[in-house]
């Protein structure tokens, strides 16, 4: 994956590759939105308490916002799947579309975090593949949020 | 054996509350915490878009909430910071609302 930002606008190409990796993460992702296990470990990630030590109140935030949260999760999600080329290419981004691109990648990120068990001091046992596509979405999300703070 | 009195729940009830009645308009904040995830680039990209910060400003307080554990990023009313824990959480960081300290 490539990005030059030109005018303000980003130029990302994608390989063959690329594109079709993306369209299994955001499968993944996509269903396990959709589903919504409480129990999940990476939904309690994506959708944390609202207050550190107020089980009511977190409770009261969550009713608030969970809602809205979830439709523009799910929304832009969608929106950064249609924008991939499926067998990879050119597609481009102005500054909102690279925001909401970041967004995913960091939902990705989480997801697979979480999944992963990745903490701050231990490393990462690189020959497995899942551990990989997490560092590559690590380097993209770093790449266009560099070009995005231009 | 139990002390006679004539007020032990209205004590109790009044207790729960005191924080509040003391102070109705104690601001809250909204505290931003350390993630293992989250990118250095990002927290800092997030709060200059989602609260105007200056680069410098935005990336003080990601350098505190990666090495002190969390930074107070906002303050005001509780419902105002509902809304920027909601945006934060949009975001995928890990925020919370408390009264401030």
């Amino acid at each position: 994956m490539k990005v030059r930002r030109k005018h303000g606008v980003l130029r990302v190409d994608l390989h063959a590759t690329e594109a079709a990796l993306f369209t299994v993460l955001f499968t993944d992702l996509s269903a396990l939105l959709v589903e919504e296990d409480a129990e999940d470990p990476v939904i309690q990630r994506l959708y944390p308490d609202g207050y550190a030590d107020d089980a009511a109140a977190s409770s009261e935030y969550r009713e608030l916002v969970t809602s809205d949260l979830r439709d523009e999760r799910a929304g832009r999600l969608q929106a950064c799947w249609a924008e991939v080329p499926a067998d990879g290419g050119r597609f481009e981004l102005d500054d909102e579309g690279g925001d909401r691109w970041i967004k995913v990648l960091n939902d990705l990120r989480l997801a697979l975090g979480t999944r992963l068990g990745v903490t701050e001091t231990e490393e990462l046992d690189e020959s497995e593949q899942s551990v990989a596509v997490y560092q590559w979405l690590t380097a993209v999300q770093d790449m266009l949020v560099t070009h995005l703070m231009d | 054996m139990s002390p006679p009195t004539l007020q032990p729940q209205r004590e109790s009830a009044v207790d729960e509350r005191a924080d509040e009645q003391i102070d109705p308009d104690r601001p809250w904040v909204t505290v931003v915490w350390n993630d293992p995830v989250n990118l250095m680039s990002y927290v800092t990209h997030v709060f200059m878009k989602v609260f105007g910060y200056p680069k410098d400003k935005a990336t003080a307080l990601m350098l505190d909430v990666h090495h002190k554990g969390r930074a107070v990023v906002s303050c005001g009313p509780r419902e105002r910071m509902e809304g920027d824990t909601a945006t934060l959480h949009g975001y995928g960081l890990w925020a919370t609302i408390q009264r401030d300290s």
